[in-house]
Order: structure tokens, then C-alpha cells, then sequence
């Protein structure tokens, strides 16, 4: 006893159908298979692979939900049957006189069919569908190589486009030697024009350009678009005219020229210039010694240095020297040592976070 | 630097009486939120600024106290930064909000990462008494609740390095004087800064000379001449420099060092319990189902969707059986 495929036609869209075993979803892996076996459990096609592998007989014993399935076995049944019964029981609408007895012929054999898959009177149906094959034998070989009515409908619209197209091609070809012709005649006119006129050149040039316009719009508004010939969903498989070829891109930009091109206007993303100031600190106190003067003391003697702890060969090495750190100190102990707290901008009662930016970082300049 | 710091720019203020309003709009505002309608007397039952400085002043000890007593040894810059977190928090944040005894472990965990000074949080609440997993959760929770109350301004400019610039430059230019013998005082000085509202008005600089002059005093040294001739030499900077060296030691000397007594404490702390913010209260079950729902809620969310889906799928498969049996 297998597993016959799920047709999954009808629910492919819902993407909550589910392995029972894997719990792997339509969602999750769009080419899921459910298989369902008889007694109406359903498995993906992986699972069923390792299902066969072990050995086991139900997978999911424990599962209680009826078959989540559209098609219990018995309409796989009844499709297998219909399909074997349709292969001898052939007939057209166009072998039988009237319509009444056609519609006999179908009511047979949906009976037999109904009969098969319920397991009625098998042996009698049996029986006859044997006795109509044997009646019908002709017929039937006949009609097996016979090809369905529908198809040779296909038949018949493929053919058809494939003439249309054809035509249309013809067409193209024609209408560019046309234009070829036509080009070469203006051209010859406009030289003969300036050899034989006595008027200015340029004006004669112009004159030329403008009817020439004119003719191409003349042309293109007599010919109908061969696109408009056919159908218009076959059309778009039809290999487009000559004079019809793309004269931009896709973007919208003409071929070679950039007449239709706009640079950004001018104006737009102006901004003031930026303008460098240089940092200056106020000190809010004495002017602290720079390092030069730390290093290199005016009065000669060794200054504030020999106060602190010498920077080491290795600190010196990583670029510190112990004139950094002195300065910080007394850059530290100079600034805003004058500062008035009250001249200070004053402070709100409130929260003045609220308001005010808080984005402003503190910079730690380096005393350097 | 200073000079360009954020404390400058948020968090010097130009005399106590502006700290003090502050205060007071802080404490009107927690009253005005959380008054309930059946408390008449708002005195009564909720903490009043004064009181409020009372208990800060009280749990600012501790906190004098827990870094003192911190294994390994704190740098001083370390406790200079606390403090500095502390006061700011508590300025416009009442202690009927957060309570300053979780507030006051937070600030010293955070002082010691930005001061560079490297403890890992096991090492950190080994220091702690009492429930050591509590108060990890505690400094955790609060951390980033702290930074955005201290407005995400987390370079503290302590006065410490000041005075060794001071130190350096009194070698050099004032030799005269012993200045190492001054450092017991400074440090004596610049810890008593601490308990008092000056961090929030003077720069560090005008702290540092406070403490070397007021160190010079002590020893019976004469710094004048120091400061007049040698420091600085404009006269009108000069003055405010005065002026405010003077109101620094003023300050400094009329406050009272004694830390508040144990009897009042009770009572403030007691009335505390009834008024406080029971959201912020770790010991309360608000707090604690607050707590766990911002940690469930992410689980949950995924448990309820998973249910959902569920149920979904099963409703679509009864249905489709329905279908296929019609």
C-alpha cells in the first residue's frame, strides 16, 4: 500500500499546509509534496523517502485529525478509473446523429465509471466494456491515433500566428527599403537643390529638413502599426518593425544626443561655504607655558620638568614625554581660574535637557 | 577640558540658592505627580526638599564611607566622579523617586569605568553588604537610567589634577615654600568639598587653589605673594579669582561635618517608605512584576504567535475536511 501524490493544484496557494512529521510548511519550502496513503495520513516526499527507508508501516499512528487533504483515495480511485475507461469509450460529439443519443453515450459511461470506482456490478460492467470494445474496435484504434478536437483547435491557432507573423516580418522589411529609397531621393533632391537654386544654402538645407520631418510623420500616421494587425497578446512575440527600432534608452535619454538631458539645476544644494576658524581656547586664567617652553626653559636652569616623574626610553619610544602630562597639569590648574559663576549663562529652574541640545559632546582636546 | 567641558556648559551653576530652588521644583514636582487625593497635608506625608538634603547628606557619608572602605583601593578621582554623579542625579531627581541608596552603588560603578579604574561587577558587589545578587541587579538595572539622568555627560573634571599642577608650579616658581608638606591638608580640604555644593558652582581649578591656600594657613605658610605677583599678574582677573577662593572657603567652613544623626535618619527613612515611588522600589511587587514582564514579554510574544499559527492551521484543516467530505 503507497503513497499517492496530492494534487496539490487547489491549495498551492495556502502556504499553512503542513508535513504532520516535519512540521515543514508550503511556506517554508515552496516545492513541498504531500503524499497521503490510505489510510489517509499525509507525508512530504522527504519524509516519505525516510519513511521507506525505516521500515515503519503508519508514520503518524498518533496523529487523530482526519486526512488534511482535498482528495481521499477514493477520488484517486475514481480518477484512475475514469482515465483507463476514457481511453476506449472515444467517441466525439461528431460521431453520433443526434445531440439526445451523445448525451446517452456520456450517461453510460459515467455509470460505468461510477460502478468501477464503488465496486458495483464489476463483473457485469467488465462484461461491458468488453462488449464495446469488441463492437468498437475500429473505432476505437481509430481514434487512439486520432488526435482530440481540442488539440487540432491549437493546431490551427498556431499556424495561424505563425502566418501573421510571417506577414508581419514581409512587412517590416518592405516598409525599411521603402524608407532607404526615400532617404536616398531627398538626399539627391537636396543636392541638386543647392547645385541648381540660387538662394542662400542654409536656407535650402532648412527647407529640406523640415519636409523631411514632414514625410516621416506622414509615413508613420498612414502605415498602421503591424502590432495592431494582430491580436495584440500574440503581437508582442512578432519582431518589431525597422522604423520602430528604440531611439532612447530606457531611461528616457535620447541615443548619441543629450538634448533631452537636464544637469541638476543650479541653486538646489547650495550651501555657505565652509569657513575654517581656528580654535581658539579661553583660558579663563594665566597662559599656561607651552611645551616648548617646559622643554626648553628661558632662564635656562631646568623649569617645571624636574618637578615630575621623567617620562621613560619606552614611554619616549610610544611619543610620550613627560612634558604632556606637566602641561595638562598646569593647563589643568590655570583654566578658568578667574571664572565668575554668576556671569555665566543662568539656568533654568527646569530641566534645561528638555530644551537644550544634548548631542554637544564634550571635546577632550589633548593638551599638545 | 575644562574650559570646553560639558560640566562647564551643564552642570556649574551660579549660587546655592539657584541649587536650592532646583531642589524645590524637584520635590514640588514628584508631590504634584504622585499627591494621592485622600493626603491633606502634603507636609505630612511626603519628604520636603530640606528634609530630602537631610537624607542625601546622610547617604552621602555612606557613600564617602563604601569608597573608603573599597577593596582594591579607589583612586581619589574615582570618588570625586561618584560624588559628582550623585549630586547631579539628585538634583533633579527626588529621593522619593529613586531611592539613594541604589542610586549612590550605581554612581560609584560607573565612576570606576570611566575613570578607568578596572572592576568587573563580581569584584564590585563583593564590596556590598547584604544580597549580593540583589544589589548586582540593582547597579545593572540603574546603570543606563543613570547615564540618561546625568544627560549622557560622563567626563567629570575633579580638581585633583589641578592641584598637582598648582604643586608643580609652587616648585618651580614659589621654591620658597615646602609644598609637599601641604598635602595632608589639601586632601583633608578637598574631602570635606565633597559633602558640600561646591563641585556644582566653582570650576576645579578655583577649588584646587581654595585647597592649596587653605592647606598654606593651616601651616602657617603665606601663599599671597604666590597668588598676587607671581600667578597672576591682571588685576581684574585677580579679583574674581579672590572672590571666589573666598566664597569656596566659606562655604567649605560653614557647613556642618557631622553626619546627621541615626534617630533622625529613622524617621526621614520611614516616611520615605510610605511616600516613595513604589515603580522604583526593588523591593516592591509593582517593581518586580514590572521587571519580569520586560523579560517575559519577549518569550511570550513568541509563545503567542506560535499558539496563533496554530490554531490557524488547525481551523484551515477542519475545514478543508469539511470541503472535501460535502
Amino acid at each position: 500500500m503507497g503513497f499517492i501524490q496530492l494534487r496539490l493544484d487547489s491549495v498551492t496557494m495556502d502556504d499553512n499546509l503542513a508535513c504532520p512529521r516535519c512540521k515543514t510548511t508550503k511556506y517554508r519550502n515552496p516545492s513541498l509534496k504531500l503524499l497521503v496513503n490510505t489510510c489517509g495520513h499525509a507525508l512530504c516526499d522527504n519524509c516519505y523517502l525516510f519513511w521507506r527507508v525505516s521500515g515503519l508501516w503508519d508514520p503518524t499512528p498518533s496523529l487523530r485529525l482526519p486526512s488534511p487533504t482535498l482528495e481521499d483515495p477514493a477520488v484517486e480511485k475514481e480518477v484512475d478509473i475514469r482515465r483507463r475507461v476514457l481511453r476506449d469509450y472515444s467517441k466525439q460529439e461528431a460521431d453520433f446523429p443526434s445531440l439526445r443519443e451523445y448525451n446517452d453515450y456520456l450517461e453510460q459511461v459515467e455509470t460505468i465509471i461510477f460502478n468501477l470506482a464503488n465496486n458495483i456490478d464489476i463483473i457485469e460492467t467488465n462484461k461491458l466494456i468488453e462488449q464495446y470494445k469488441k463492437e468498437n474496435k475500429e473505432q476505437i484504434t481509430k481514434s487512439r491515433t486520432r488526435k482530440p478536437t481540442q488539440i487540432l483547435l491549437l493546431e490551427a491557432i498556431i499556424e495561424e500566428e505563425n502566418r501573421r507573423s510571417e506577414l508581419r516580418h514581409m512587412e517590416s522589411l518592405h516598409s525599411a527599403k521603402e524608407e532607404k529609397i526615400r532617404k536616398q531621393k531627398n538626399h539627391e533632391a537636396l543636392i541638386d537643390d543647392l547645385m541648381f537654386l540660387e538662394s542662400d544654402a542654409k536656407a535650402i538645407v532648412e527647407s529640406h529638413k523640415a519636409t523631411q520631418a514632414h514625410q516621416q510623420v506622414e509615413a508613420s500616421e498612414i502605415k498602421p502599426l503591424p502590432s495592431q494587425l494582430g491580436i495584440s497578446s500574440l503581437s508582442s512575440s512578432a519582431p518589431q518593425p525597422a522604423y520602430q527600432q528604440a531611439t532612447t534608452f530606457t531611461s528616457g535619454i535620447g541615443f548619441g544626443g543629450s538634448a533631452s538631458f537636464l544637469p541638476l539645476p543650479k541653486g538646489l544644494g547650495e550651501v555657505p561655504l565652509f569657513v575654517y576658524k581656528a580654535f581658539l581656547l579661553e583660558i579663563g586664567g594665566p597662559p599656561p607655558p607651552s611645551l616648548e617652553q617646559l622643554k626648553y626653559p628661558s632662564s635656562g636652569k631646568e623649569g617645571h620638568l624636574q618637578h615630575i616623574r621623567p617620562a621613560t626610553e619606552a614611554e619616549i619610544a610610544g611619543g610620550y614625554h613627560h612634558a604632556i602630562a606637566c602641561r595638562r597639569a598646569l593647563q589643568d590648574a590655570f583654566m578658568d581660574i578667574a571664572m565668575q559663576p554668576k556671569l555665566l549663562k543662568s539656568r533654568s529652574i527646569q530641566n534645561e535637557s528638555e530644551s537644550e541640545s544634548t548631542t554637544k559632546e564634550e571635546v577632550e582636546m589633548d593638551t599638545s | 577640558m575644562f574650559a570646553t567641558s560639558t560640566q562647564k556648559n551643564h552642570w556649574i551653576f551660579s549660587d546655592e540658592e539657584t541649587l536650592i530652588r532646583i531642589r524645590e521644583a524637584t520635590n514640588k514636582a514628584y508631590v504634584d505627580q504622585f499627591r494621592p487625593p485622600e493626603v491633606e497635608d502634603v507636609g505630612d506625608f511626603f519628604l520636603s526638599a530640606t528634609e530630602e538634603r537631610t537624607l542625601l547628606h546622610f547617604y552621602e557619608y555612606q557613600l564617602k564611607e563604601f569608597c573608603v572602605k573599597f577593596q582594591p583601593t579607589m583612586n581619589k578621582a574615582v570618588i570625586g566622579t561618584a560624588f559628582s554623579y550623585f549630586k547631579r542625579f539628585f538634583l533633579y531627581n527626588s529621593v522619593m523617586d529613586y531611592h539613594p541608596k541604589e542610586i549612590l552603588v550605581t554612581c560609584v560603578y560607573l565612576a570606576c569605568k570611566i575613570e578607568e579604574f578596572n572592576v568587573t561587577i563580581a569584584q564590585f558587589v563583593a564590596n556590598v553588604k547584604g544580597d549580593r545578587e540583589k544589589a548586582q541587579e540593582i547597579i545593572l538595572n540603574n546603570e543606563l537610567l543613570l547615564m540618561s539622568a546625568v544627560k549622557f555627560h560622563l567626563t567629570v573634571h575633579n580638581p585633583y589634577r589641578p592641584v598637582e599642577g598648582f604643586l608643580i608650579d609652587l616648585k618651580t616658581r614659589h621654591p620658597v615654600l615646602e609644598a609637599e608638606n601641604l598635602r595632608p591638608f589639601i586632601d583633608e580640604f578637598l574631602d570635606k568639598v565633597l559633602m558640600t555644593d561646591v563641585p556644582l558652582i566653582y570650576a576645579p581649578s578655583q577649588i584646587a587653589l581654595a585647597s592649596v591656600l587653605e592647606a598654606a594657613r593651616k601651616c602657617r605658610e603665606h601663599l599671597d605673594v604666590y597668588v598676587t605677583s607671581i600667578l597672576i599678574t591682571d588685576e581684574e582677573m585677580l579679583q574674581s579669582v579672590v572672590d571666589a577662593i573666598r566664597t569656596i572657603r566659606l562655604m567649605v567652613r560653614v557647613k556642618n561635618y557631622d553626619p546627621p544623626s541615626r534617630d533622625v535618619i529613622k524617621v526621614l527613612e520611614k516616611k520615605l517608605e510610605k511616600c516613595r515611588n513604589q515603580e522604583n522600589n526593588s523591593d516592591s511587587t509593582i517593581y518586580k512584576t514590572r521587571m519580569l514582564e520586560e523579560l517575559m514579554e519577549e518569550d511570550e510574544r513568541t509563545q503567542r504567535d506560535y499558539e496563533t499559527t496554530l490554531a490557524e492551521q488547525r481551523s484551515h484543516f477542519a475545514k478543508l475536511i469539511m470541503e472535501s467530505r460535502q
